[in-house]
């Protein structure tokens, strides 16, 4: 029995993946395992490849993924070709005996690049390159346990049980997979059951059709091969769990936030965020509105930021949702923002640029961008997300924090954590403020909003009792234009100061958090996704006898130089690592800025896949043996 | 309370050109709003950039200035979180037809109501007078070094082909004219247009107070009936309009162009969706309890049900 398995399931773009990984995760859910999972896709409708990379546990919730893995689970050949070479000694492997004869040749939608590894590969191995004699020598040579399946006998067997025609049952071929992977694992039939009623509960016949292929591969599978990988019971005392992705739980938060304005422009991969808040845009408890969110989807970025804007203005909270290419174009907005002392949020998923560049992989490498776009000097609030739970207090907190000192926040994330679908605990909600900041409705016409007899200005929502004028000039206290040198220079102050206000206000413990022993031999340092990985690198670093701790930013701006600086002083300056998904370890810069502290020693990867727990461990050993940098690039 | 154009004049010096057209916009502005009795509090006047960018500056109801091109978009946030705000935006010819023409496009296909008023006077203004979207091909202001060699695109006809219900041309000189039209735009319930010919005294020595003077003409003179009266009458009013913005050389057309109270404003469409959203718009909700989230853990696993799994 398994403590822990690491899966791939792979197919198409199109062909009901993710609904069969959806409906996996929810059955694990059902039965208390931790899950933690990556999506990897081609920005493709259909027929480019595609795989879910899960890790399930029994006893902790995971929060990284890791290589070997001991289970492919295939739904056509392009899978077997992407993912055989990840495969742990031992491991087992689902696919269609109907592909045996399929070769690269047949491959049309893999890219050229990959064929051309593979071939090399195949030399090597001195196979002729189809799936037949690809699956004999991984049987053979890595002692991997077959289970073949024809996938069209499964159809049209399901298809005459149904009374349907066999090409609608072929609909729902990515159910061969769940039944596998259940009937491997022995999940269960009645958890299977469960995840379909909550999976397809508006549409009832799928349940049905999807039940008699799920059953016939589960009930063949532990016939012929028996549970071969299954899991332990769950050691997880979860009454409930919750299934969701990056980009639900920070639409979630938001909600319990009072955001009441949230525009946006398609985007990969932010849209689903706002997707997700639309399907809640009346939000009901017991069949009572207790209120309702407006969700504008724009004409393009410009239009996002400047409507969520002027929301802000008229009092509601407002954000926007985005990844790169669209914050790029938020930019002049951000600015006006920033001179008009706006409240409003913008989520920044970053994904692999620059320009389109990877739309559907992962990157750290906005930092900077975020930090610094827009030209002239404002204030803003940059905080970072680490994983779905931090993602959601941080995304409720960013309007806390807009608010209060009446600036910008850019909530930085990304495509990793976006994708990523997780079991979690319910978020505990007792201790969540909501804090409006200083607010006045009494003005009337001798408001001043741009008041400077207090640090922060008392603001007043344009459409109740007051008057105010609002522009991007540099103005007066009533919102003129006004250019006087001493007018600039006391404007100008106030409103960079604020950013002084806020640095004395927040807490350093909840911008830095230091994880591992106090003294430790070697501490890595990151931000946003990283987070996970090197939770998990410090454990298994440890077990080898290299004590590590790992020190995770959660705020860029204001930045808790005092504290880092602190910390860092600590240790030996050979044994400071960075880790980013990037190039430039951008992180490194901004320590340096704010502390004069040099890290020398990077990991970086900026393949658009995340770090994976055996590639950050080996690459830590490396800076341990004299190297000052190491790339990573694993991952398919 | 009955309140006076003057009541509506901001204190700030007007720095537009002595004799520019704004001038004859800005106190249309001020007497509809007056016939209107607007609250200012309740009102709004948005711009972008240029001189019509400090148009909020001299009208004292609340004043947004934004950025060049943007003022559509700020307005549609403003005015969709607090739907009973009366939201005036002022932009130029470049403001609105050059760098935001895609916001204008989209405020039609959205009908939000919104009142558009454009001043237009061939010209960048502010930068010293290149062509802007509304200058004709081959013609040379006196700023241009070597005559414009980029078409025109015509006010009336692109409101009426991206969904504006309310389209209508004052002329800057016509104030009382324009007046009228400021208001019936103000009431109507919808994206509403008015393309105001502004002669720019400093750099467009073409478009002069003569040249308008010996083309203008009132439609409603020419016994024009802009209303879609029946819903049935909608294509062929439409079309009736569209020949009509085509006459832009001797003779120039003021007046309503068309009017469509049939299409639902973006508003009415969201309280399709949400019945409460004119009640309680975003502007006007409570969203915590003592400083506490209105969403305790109950509510959250009741509202998002469906993320969440009840262990076996």
């Amino acid at each position: 029995m398994f403590n822990r398995l690491s899966i791939i399931v792979g197919g198409p773009q199109g062909s009901g993946l993710e609904t069969s990984a959806q409906i996996l995760t929810y059955s694990l859910a059902y039965l208390r395992y931790g899950v933690a999972s990556d999506r990897e896709y081609f920005s493709n409708i259909k027929g480019r490849h595609s795989y879910v990379h899960f890790l399930i546990s029994s006893d902790k919730l995971p929060t990284s993924l890791t290589y070997p893995v001991q289970l492919v689970a295939a739904l056509d050949h392009e899978t077997v070709f992407t993912h055989f070479d990840s495969l742990q000694e031992g491991g087992v492997i689902v696919y269609d005996v109907s592909v045996e004869e399929k070769t690269l040749d047949t491959t049309p939608s893999m890219e050229e690049d990959l064929k051309d590894r593979l071939r090399e590969r195949f030399r090597e191995l001195g196979i002729d390159g189809s799936v037949k004699a690809l699956v004999k020598y991984v049987s053979e040579d890595k002692k991997i346990h077959l289970i073949p399946l024809s996938y069209s006998e499964i159809i049209n067997e399901a298809a005459k049980k149904l009374v349907l025609p066999a090409s609608q049952a072929a609909r729902y071929v990515s159910s061969i997979i769940i039944g596998a992977v259940s009937g491997l694992t022995g999940l269960g039939k009645n958890a299977i059951e469960y995840s379909l009623a909550r999976r397809f509960y508006d549409r009832p016949e799928l349940i049905q059709q999807n039940k008699v292929i799920i059953e016939s591969v589960y009930d063949k599978v532990v016939r012929d091969h028996g549970s071969i990988l299954k899991l332990a019971p769950s050691k997880l005392n979860y009454k409930e769990m919750m299934v969701v992705s990056g980009n639900d739980i920070v639409a979630m938060a938001k909600i319990v936030g009072g955001v009441r304005f949230q525009s946006y422009y398609p985007i990969t991969p932010a849209a689903d965020e706002s997707f997700t808040i639309e399907s809640y845009e009346k939000l009901e408890v017991d069949g009572l509105e207790i209120g309702s969110v407006l969700v504008l989807q724009t004409e393009d970025e410009i239009a996002a930021i400047t409507s969520a804007i002027g929301a802000a203005l008229a009092g509601a909270r407002a954000s926007t949702s985005t990844s790169g290419p669209g914050f790029s174009l938020m930019v002049e907005g951000l600015g006006w923002a920033g001179m008009n002392e706006t409240p409003v949020v913008i989520t920044y998923y970053q994904r692999g640029g620059p320009s389109t560049g990877l739309p559907t992989r992962g990157s750290q490498s906005d930092l900077l961008f975020a930090l610094y776009a827009s030209h002239g000097e404002f204030p803003r609030i940059v905080l970072a997300s680490g994983d779905h739970i931090e993602a959601f207090y941080d995304a409720i907190e960013a309007f806390n924090l807009a608010e209060r000192y009446q600036t910008p926040v850019i909530h930085l994330l990304d495509k990793f954590l976006a994708n990523s679908i997780v079991t979690l605990p319910i978020p505990d909600l007792s201790n969540i403020d909501i804090d409006r900041g200083l607010i006045t409705h009494k003005g009337g016409a001798d408001y001043k909003r741009f008041d400077l007899s207090t640090k922060i200005s008392p603001r007043a929502f344009i459409g109740y009792e007051s008057i105010m004028w609002y522009t991007g000039d540099e103005h007066n206290e009533l919102g003129h234009i006004d250019e006087d040198p001493q007018n600039r220079e006391k404007m100008y102050r106030k409103r960079m100061e604020k950013i002084k206000i806020a640095d004395e206000e927040i807490p350093q413990e909840k911008r830095l958090t230091y994880y591992g022993p106090e003294d430790a031999d070697i501490l890595l340092v990151g931000w946003g996704f990283v987070k996970g990985v090197a939770l998990n690198a410090l454990e298994t670093l440890t077990e080898k006898g290299i004590r590590t701790a790992y020190l995770h930013l959660r705020m860029f701006s204001p930045f808790p130089s005092k504290m880092m600086e602190k910390m860092l002083k600590r240790f030996d300056e050979s044994k400071i690592i960075a880790v980013e998904h990037s190039y430039d370890s951008q992180v490194s810069k901004i320590i340096s800025m704010n502390t004069g502290f040099q890290i020398t020693k990077e990991i970086v990867k900026y393949t658009g896949r995340p770090i994976y727990l055996n590639e950050l461990v080996d690459a830590v050993l490396k800076i341990l043996k004299g190297e000052e940098r190491v790339v990573l690039t694993y991952g398919p | 309370m009955v309140r006076k154009p003057s009541d509506y004049q901001s204190d700030i010096w007007n720095d537009w050109c002595p004799g520019c057209g704004d001038f004859g916009i800005v106190a249309a502005m001020y007497r509809a709003f007056a016939e209107l009795n607007l609250p200012p509090e309740k009102t709004v006047v948005v711009s972008g950039i240029g001189c019509s960018g400090k148009t909020p500056h001299f009208v004292k109801v609340n004043g947004v200035h934004t950025l060049h091109g943007r003022a559509i978009p700020f307005a549609t946030g403003l005015k969709l979180a607090n739907p009973e705000l009366n939201v005036v935006v002022n932009g130029g010819d470049g403001d609105l037809l050059g760098i935001g023409a895609g916001h204008f496009v989209a405020l039609g296909r959205r009908n939000i109501d919104l009142t558009i008023i454009l001043h237009n006077n061939t010209v960048y203004g502010l930068t010293k007078g290149q062509a802007s979207p509304t200058l004709k091909r081959g013609l040379r202001p006196k700023a241009l070094p070597k005559p414009n060699i980029q078409d025109d695109v015509n006010p009336i006809s692109l409101a009426l082909a991206s969904g504006f219900t309310f389209v209508a041309r004052g002329y800057s000189m016509m104030t009382e004219h324009l007046k009228e039209l400021i208001k019936r735009a103000i009431q109507h319930k919808g994206a509403a247009l008015i393309d105001v010919l502004q002669p720019c005294v400093t750099y467009d020595n073409i478009h002069t107070v003569e040249y308008y003077k010996k083309r203008v003409y009132k439609l409603e003179d020419a016994g024009w009936n802009p209303v879609v009266e029946k819903i049935e009458e909608k294509e062929e009013k439409i079309i009736k309009a569209w020949i009509k913005s085509q006459e832009y050389d001797d003779k120039i057309p003021i007046g309503v162009f068309y009017q469509d109270p049939f299409t639902p404003s973006f508003e009415e469409r969201i309280k399709e969706r949400i019945p409460s959203y004119l009640g309680t718009p975003p502007s006007r909700q409570k969203i915590d309890r003592e400083g506490k989230t209105i969403i305790d853990d109950e509510a959250f696993k009741k509202i998002f049900s469906h993320y969440i799994v009840e262990t076996e």
